[in-house]
């Protein structure tokens, strides 16, 4: 009896545990190509309609002795009939730590008033000042509906908002797509506008104005202009998404983007030297009040047998002059019953025209100018890899790390005196962690 | 073709089984020519996939000895669609096992078959052993494939590409249990089906009654026994059989149905299940798929 048990036990055809697990969705593949249509998206059976899909993630991003910022999102997708979709999606992301605030460094103690004008700090000799009030969290919300008009064109619209202590985003957004030639070619055009309001703590400063000296610790109110002030953003989208083969698909994307309004960064200033390098003063930076960004996005994503490859190329170029190019590869190869995912990153950017590390004392003074370094000359690397895996009933587990270099270049400005002997285009280190779950 | 409370029902005979179209209308003429197009539709695949009549294409493949024979484009995917399901399947569901029958007869006597009868025709079994490409497909000498487990279910999900391309309104296509339905009824409900498991009287002294399922839209299939086992000692041996040893199946529900998006993702999901002989309801269970189990 026993022996007959075992028998029975071991002529049932078991299933691989990977198999058994991903059928679902294997077999909708598979039908999809049998029947040529897309009757799976729309003819669920009773018992799958009308869930939610949830997408969580949790991300770490820290920058050794800078920036630390913890992510929370959930989002959240409902198909109804008739392919609507409609995407909710909450983000939380808190940030504390201390970002440089353009001054250059000197081989002394500097000391400065807080930029909200209470207050100072001092920064030790030869370090780059970190401006440590960097101290926020941000609530966002975005929400979309997608719905098909007719067989060809799907409409989609969103709102967005987020909030921060000092800063607010309003922005809504609509597209458009016709499926083209049996949906193997897809146009899509876009539109967005937004609109933001930034409030920072003791008023928005007075451009280019010379810096209160901080050992005067009454706050002097002369610098300031007003309490807040706001930028518009319109953005343009234009795109084909087209089936190469059943191996190949390759996306085009050109958009357009304007903003107006205030663009300077209230909490950056710029350094002024003496011919020996030697900080005089320091006024508040001050940006054009607009920007007209153009890029131009190409991606291929290539299935090989088992293997997938993402490749990615941007290249936006805008009136301030910054043109950037960026390079993205991810290569997607099953391990067990989950994947790993290899990523390379590449970014290069040009100054802004308006961009000096510091200004001479003697020179005759901008109508523009910013020390950040988010718009000086930079490269920028990221390495990393995502281990995916898959849980019971399609749900997903994975698990994000990757290591991010940015190097500031300097321009090609002379460094006058003791510049020379600080590091004034000094590299980010940042270590990014990420678990994401979909169920 | 008659009228009934909630529109038309269109019967027929086709693949061995009693088929019908349930349209949810009281237009007679569109429930004519809807209930005919998907006559016609059963009719044409039960003349090309049948492996009983010689002109099909399938009667065909399995007379190529060794051969290659020259496939047309839905040939080759109903053929490659089987290829997936076999490899989904790591080989349990393999439409080549069909020349087992020559071992097996579930005539509902104790009449087990010796191993040294089933050994010999393992050799034959294994869909890795077939040559497919997009124009044609080459069996070993020997081979045979059926199309059993997913014809019938293949014919009731183009029935219903049919059926909506004609008609926007309702529509339930019913082939011997099989069965798919392009959306709810006009009011809102749900159609409301029920399973017979003809043939259990047999094993149970009471008839059982009818399963009775809602189904909106979607499909539903069912593997099940009905009257094809054998009995010994107490023991019920299914006709279901494990491609790779070529024995029976024991312990299986005897009937399994299963709902899914389309008719033949059902079918395969409850032949396989079928195949998981006492674990079926716990395969079941984590595919997250809609199932009634009859033990």
């Amino acid at each position: 009896m026993q022996l007959t048990e075992k028998i029975e036990l071991a002529n049932q055809p078991r299933l691989a545990k990977n198999k058994a697990k991903n059928l679902k969705s294997l077999l909708t593949a598979a039908t999809c190509s049998l029947l040529g249509t897309t009757v799976p998206a729309n003819g669920q059976s009773q018992a799958e309609e009308n869930q939610w899909q949830f997408d969580t993630a949790l991300m770490y991003y820290g920058e050794s002795d800078r920036v630390t910022a913890v992510e929370g999102i959930i989002a959240a997708t409902k198909e109804f009939d008739d392919e609507e979709f409609l995407s909710l999606k909450l983000t939380i992301d808190s940030l504390t730590g201390a970002s440089a605030n353009g001054a250059v460094a000197q081989p002394y103690v500097q000391t400065f008033a807080r930029p909200s004008g209470k207050g100072t700090f001092a920064v030790p000799s030869g370090e780059t000042p970190l401006d440590d009030t960097f101290k926020d969290t941000r609530l966002q919300v975005n929400a979309s509906w997608t719905r098909p008009l007719t067989t060809d064109y799907t409409i989609s619209t969103g709102l967005h908002a987020s909030k921060e202590y000092d800063y607010l985003s309003l922005g809504l957004n609509a597209s458009l797509t016709r499926d083209f030639n049996k949906k193997n070619t897809t146009v899509a055009i876009g539109f967005a506008a937004f609109y933001d309001e930034i409030e920072p703590e003791g008023g928005i400063p007075n451009p280019l104005a010379i810096l209160p000296n901080p050992q005067t610790t009454a706050f002097d109110d002369s610098h300031r202009i007003g309490s807040s002030d706001n930028k518009t953003t319109i953005d343009v989208l234009l795109g084909v998404t087209q089936v190469i083969n059943r191996r190949a698909i390759m996306q085009l994307n050109y958009s357009f983007s304007m903003v107006d309004g205030y663009l300077t960064d209230p909490f950056k200033i710029v350094s002024s030297v003496d011919e020996l390098g030697v900080t005089q003063h320091q006024i508040y930076e001050k940006r054009p009040d607009s920007r007209q960004k153009h890029s131009v996005f190409w991606q291929t994503k290539y299935h090989f047998t088992s293997t997938v490859v993402d490749f990615s190329y941007r290249y936006l170029w805008d009136d301030w002059e910054i043109n950037s190019h960026t390079f993205d590869v991810r290569y997607r190869i099953p391990l067990g019953t989950g994947y790993i995912e290899p990523h390379l990153r590449y970014y290069m950017q040009e100054a802004a025209e308006f961009y000096r590390p510091f200004i001479n004392q003697d020179d005759v003074s901008p109508s523009y100018v910013s020390a950040d370094y988010r718009v000086g000359e930079m490269n920028a690397y990221t390495l990393g890899f995502k281990y995916g895996m898959p849980l019971k009933n399609g749900q997903e587990l994975s698990f994000r790390i990757e290591y991010y270099q940015q190097d500031p270049e300097n321009p090609g400005y002379e460094l006058p005196g003791v510049l020379q002997e600080v590091d004034l285009f000094e590299s980010v280190e940042a270590l990014i962690a990420q678990i994401s779950y979909s169920f | 073709m008659q009228s009934t409370g909630f529109g038309f029902i269109t019967q027929f005979h086709a693949m061995a089984s009693p088929c019908e179209v349930l349209i949810n209308s009281t237009d007679k003429r569109l429930a004519k020519k809807v209930g005919q197009a998907i006559a016609n539709e059963a009719w044409r695949i039960e003349d090309k996939y049948s492996r009983y009549l010689s002109t099909s294409i399938c009667a065909k493949i399995n007379a190529s000895n060794g051969k290659p024979v020259s496939l047309d484009e839905e040939t080759y995917k109903l053929l490659d669609f089987a290829r997936q399901c076999f490899l989904m399947s790591d080989g349990a569901f393999d439409i080549t096992s069909g020349v087992l029958a020559n071992a097996w007869t579930f005539d509902g006597s104790d009449n087990i078959p010796e191993q040294d009868k089933i050994q010999p025709l393992l050799k034959y079994i294994g869909f890795d052993q077939i040559t497919l490409t997009a124009n044609s497909v080459t069996l070993n000498q020997g081979m045979a494939i059926d199309f059993g487990g997913i014809g019938k279910e293949y014919a009731v999900d183009t029935s219903l590409l049919i059926a909506k391309s004609l008609t926007s309104l309702p529509v339930l296509i019913n082939f011997g249990g099989d069965i798919a339905a392009s959306s709810k009824l006009r009011n809102g409900n749900p159609w409301q089906v029920g399973i017979e498991h003809p043939g259990f009287v047999n094993s149970t002294s009471e008839k059982l009654p009818p399963l009775v399922v809602s189904i909106s839209t979607g499909a539903l299939a069912t593997s099940g026994d009905a009257r094809r086992f054998l009995l010994k000692d107490g023991k019920r041996y299914s006709h279901v059989l494990n491609p790779k040893t070529g024995y029976s199946i024991v312990g299986a529900p005897k009937s399994i149905t299963v709902t899914a998006p389309n008719c033949i993702q059902a079918g395969f999901i409850a032949t396989l299940a079928l195949l998981q002989g006492k674990q079926a309801e716990q395969f079941l269970q984590q595919q997250d798929i809609g199932h009634w189990c009859i033990w």
